[in-house]
């Protein structure tokens, strides 16, 4: 195939009854009859951003699967271009036009980003490689994205923004009719998605067409020109998102109605200090000033990433090294590890439950146990199983048997069996990194519950979150960091949400110097 | 995704369910299964197989690599990998053989090898752990180092006029019932499984074991001390080596600086074999016994047929390579990587 062609060939003007791809009563079921899908229907038209929601475990995965080839159709069709299909591999279905940019890219970080681009399809002949046509290719992929970085350069040193640029030049270089963009905005900033979100609209111009898989309603109601929703393997409806609203949405999804995203009532906090972090300085610029939490208190942290929200919550937790003058209940306060900081009844929640936070492969109760363990010398899995089962019944886990591995459970109750590890070990002080991360509009309202109950009992609790609406709703205040500062604290109560973004983004120095 | 499965299956009896089980199970243990095949083969190739005699023989000569091999189980469940322990082997026979014959009581010789095995594993581990070099680098150092420093202590040459006690031990019988006689070396490489074993179900440094094999990054974030474990780890398998090196010096009556050149690849196979994970987190001492003996029955069937070692190698590590093959099977059915 000539990768070049592609780029040059103008699409068709698109006509709203131009379906590029269409699926009809697809089902899976997996050996030993795991229905992963039931009864999907989707038709997606060409040169619109066709957005899928659904719950976790609502078979959105699987449809894509389907759809790039991964996966067979027990039961249904697949039409694209109004042919029937039958992908046996992913590669069929790229040859066929459909290409799948998956959440964790698929890109050799050591590889320049021309080599990336057409790796599998390298011009040349006699197995000699043509550099400077590939270089081409890849450079007229990257100008019709907007790129500006070099084809030459190692996408590893690419911030994760241009490595989904790349990746999507990638598919516009194999012709692709569908692209299919799975969580895209799972590891970028705002600013980073506003320019991912203009090449959609750039590449949705020329007639390509983009599946788009998102929790963020946000998102799918800044790109997306239709969104179908799944539920329990089924297609429920397509809807107009211009014509919809968001509350359809979510019972949509949820299958009731159900009041997610409002600010719920809150229990003043208590008068005790929990945390104060007088000053605390740390790797990479982390300069933290008068930062205070009080028994019972929801605290966010908002900011771009990189802007230190997760370095401070690992200098809290003895993970990284800082100087300064923190005080815990009123007490100097330096753990040199994080056994110290457990000690002190600190605990921390990873960004990633799934390579920070847990053993997948160990048991529900041996995971939740082990920050309990520091004392004790023998194991008695009997009573590791009795202390276990009541702290995560209390959280509301739905699991078959404790000595289930982890991996099976849903991502919501996976996090509570990371919740549940702090529960048992006692920590009063609990530190969030993005808790909500991956999580279904039903998992995250049930997490914030969470949240906010453990506060109530009187744990201190900082959330870093770069969902804003999140803590916006569930915070007693929030502090917005800015380059490894913490430039303003705002009570959502009386300020909007357009505020504390725009602090975030500009980091205004004014309100620096106020602080100071 | 679960509950439709539960929805969608009605039909499935409680028969076919518990046959379902079984077999999850006996693949799940498919090292043992494999192991009675082979018993069951290697009795009906030849009479003289199920005897005593011929059963405590063959744990005898295991228990050498059986009890690296343990030691081996604790590394590999860390997710790291031991080459040293064939020359530390070597070296722990040769400390203790030094010791004795320069007139030092044998309990304190050996006392010194397990010492010296220890702090050469603990050394070991603490530079992988510490430095975060890759254990495989390492240890492919200390494998030549050991040896090389095991040569230098007699300039080559095997020590012999060791004390007739220490010999007597290494070829001592333990009468467990009148009339059978079991090898002293034999229940030591069980003495040290069963502890093992103790040790990684119920005691918590056998939970962080694992936890550190799991998920190294959330094991330091539940607070572990998982540099002090890896470390304690190598030490483990540092000293079980220089022990085996001292029961094949007490078996052989001779300390040979060229002993044990390779065990650290049939204590591996036999680790993996077993069915403990290469990357680390599941496994158990168990499945390495089961493995350890299985290769020993295999070199046995072809001692019996009388073919030699050129077939037992071939046959070995065809057999190494297809067990491998199925533990992969089996991860992927439970979806697994």
């Amino acid at each position: 195939m000539a990768p070049d062609a592609a780029l040059h060939s103008e699409a068709a003007a698109p006509s709203l009854d131009d379906i590029v791809l269409d699926v009809a009563g697809a089902a899976k079921i997996f050996s030993g009859n795991v229905v992963a899908l039931e009864d999907a229907s989707l038709s997606i038209r060409r040169g619109e951003v066709h957005c899928l929601l659904g719950a976790n475990g609502a078979g959105k995965s699987t449809l894509l699967k389907i759809i790039a080839g991964a996966h067979s159709l027990t039961r249904g069709t697949l039409l694209l271009d109004g042919v029937p299909c039958r992908f046996r591999s992913p590669q069929e279905a790229a040859l066929a036009g459909i290409s799948m940019i998956y959440q964790e890219l698929d890109l050799v970080p050591q590889l320049t980003v021309a080599q990336n681009m057409l790796l599998g399809r390298v011009p040349g002949r006699w197995g000699m490689i043509d550099r400077a046509r590939r270089l081409r290719v890849a450079e007229a992929a990257l100008a019709r994205v907007g790129a500006n970085f070099s084809a030459s350069a190692a996408v590893g040193s690419l911030s994760i923004a241009n490595q989904q640029l790349t990746a999507i030049a990638r598919s516009l270089t194999m012709d692709a009719k569908v692209i299919i963009m799975d969580e895209p905005s799972a590891a970028l900033n705002e600013t980073e998605l506003e320019r991912v979100f203009e090449v959609i609209r750039e590449i949705t111009r020329l007639g390509v067409a983009i599946l788009y898989v998102s929790h963020r309603l946000g998102e799918i109601r800044a790109i997306g020109d239709r969104v179908t929703v799944l539920r329990n393997g089924r297609t429920v409806d397509t809807f107009a998102v211009a014509t919809t609203t968001e509350q359809i949405l979510v019972e949509a999804v949820l299958g009731r109605n159900q009041a997610l995203l409002e600010r719920q009532a809150r229990r003043p906090a208590g008068e005790a200090l929990a945390l104060d972090v007088r000053r605390l300085r740390g790797p990479q610029g982390l300069d933290i000033r008068d930062l205070r939490v009080r028994q019972g208190e929801i605290i966010g942290l908002s900011g771009l990433n990189g802007s230190g929200r997760t370095s401070f919550l690992h200098a809290l937790f003895g993970d990284l090294r800082f100087t300064g003058e923190v005080m815990l209940s009123g007490t100097p306060y330096a753990p040199r590890r994080p056994g110290d900081a457990i000690g002190r009844g600190v605990a921390l929640v990873p960004e990633d439950r799934k390579t920070q936070g847990l053993f997948l492969d160990a048991a529900i109760y041996r995971n939740a146990m082990l920050p309990s363990l520091r004392h004790r010398r023998l194991l008695t899995h009997e009573r590791m199983r009795g202390t276990a089962r009541p702290v995560l019944s209390d959280l509301s886990t739905r699991f078959h048997s404790l000595d289930q591995p982890v991996r099976q459970l849903s991502g919501g109750n996976q996090q509570k069996v990371v919740f549940a590890k702090w529960v048992v070990a006692g920590s009063r002080i609990l530190l969030l990194d993005e808790p909500s991360r991956g999580l279904d509009v039903g998992a995250k309202a049930e997490l914030y519950a969470l949240v906010r109950r453990l506060a109530e009992d009187g744990a201190a609790i900082i959330v870093a979150s770069s969902e804003l609406d999140e803590i916006y709703v569930n915070c007693d205040y929030i502090w917005v960091f800015h380059e490894g500062r913490n430039i303003h604290r705002f009570d959502p109560t009386h300020a909007s949400r357009d505020e504390i973004l725009k602090v975030g983004l500009v980091g205004s120095d004014t309100t620096a110097e106020t602080l100071s | 995704m679960k509950t439709l499965t539960q929805a969608s299956e009605p039909g499935t009896s409680a028969a076919s369910f518990s046959g379902r089980r079984l077999v999850e199970l006996m693949l799940r243990y498919n090292f043992i299964v494999i192991f009675f095949a082979v018993v069951i083969i290697a009795t009906c190739l030849s009479p003289n197989f199920l005897t005593f005699r011929n059963i405590s023989n063959l744990f005898q000569q295991a228990s050498v690599v059986g009890i690296v091999a343990v030691g081996m189980t604790f590394v590999i469940l860390t997710a790291n990998i031991d080459l040293s322990v064939g020359s530390v082997v070597a070296c722990g026979g040769m400390v203790a053989s030094l010791l004795m014959a320069s007139g030092i009581p044998p309990l304190v010789a050996v006392a010194a090898a397990l010492a010296v095995g220890a702090a050469i594993g603990g050394v070991l581990g603490a530079i992988s752990a510490y430095a975060a070099v890759p254990s495989f680098i390492v240890t492919l150092a200390g494998l030549v180092t050991v040896r090389g420093v095991t040569y230098l202590m007699s300039n080559g040459v095997p020590i012999g006029g060791l004390p007739a006690s220490f010999g007597q031990f290494g070829s001592m019988q333990v009468p467990l019932l009148p009339g059978l006689h079991f090898p002293l070396l034999a229940l030591l490489f069980l003495a040290v499984v069963a502890l093992a074993a103790l040790v990684l179900r119920y005691t918590v440094f056998g939970e962080y074991v694992f936890a550190t094999g799991g998920n190294a990054e959330a094991a330091r974030l539940s607070g572990l001390p998982v540099r002090v474990i890896v470390t304690i780890v190598f030490a483990l398998s540092g000293m079980l080596a220089s022990l085996s090196g001292v029961l094949l010096a007490a078996r052989l009556r001779i300390g040979q600086p060229t002993a044990a050149q390779g065990l650290e690849l049939d204590a591996i196979a036999a680790v993996v074999l077993g069915g403990t994970s290469l990357f680390g987190g599941r496994g158990g001492v168990v499945g390495t016994v089961f493995a350890v003996m299985l290769l020993q029955v295999l070199r046995n069937i072809f001692n019996l047929l009388g073919l030699g070692s050129f077939y037992q190698m071939t046959i070995t590590g065809l057999i190494i390579i297809l067990a491998i093959l199925l533990n992969r099977a089996i991860d992927s059915r439970q979806g697994r990587r």
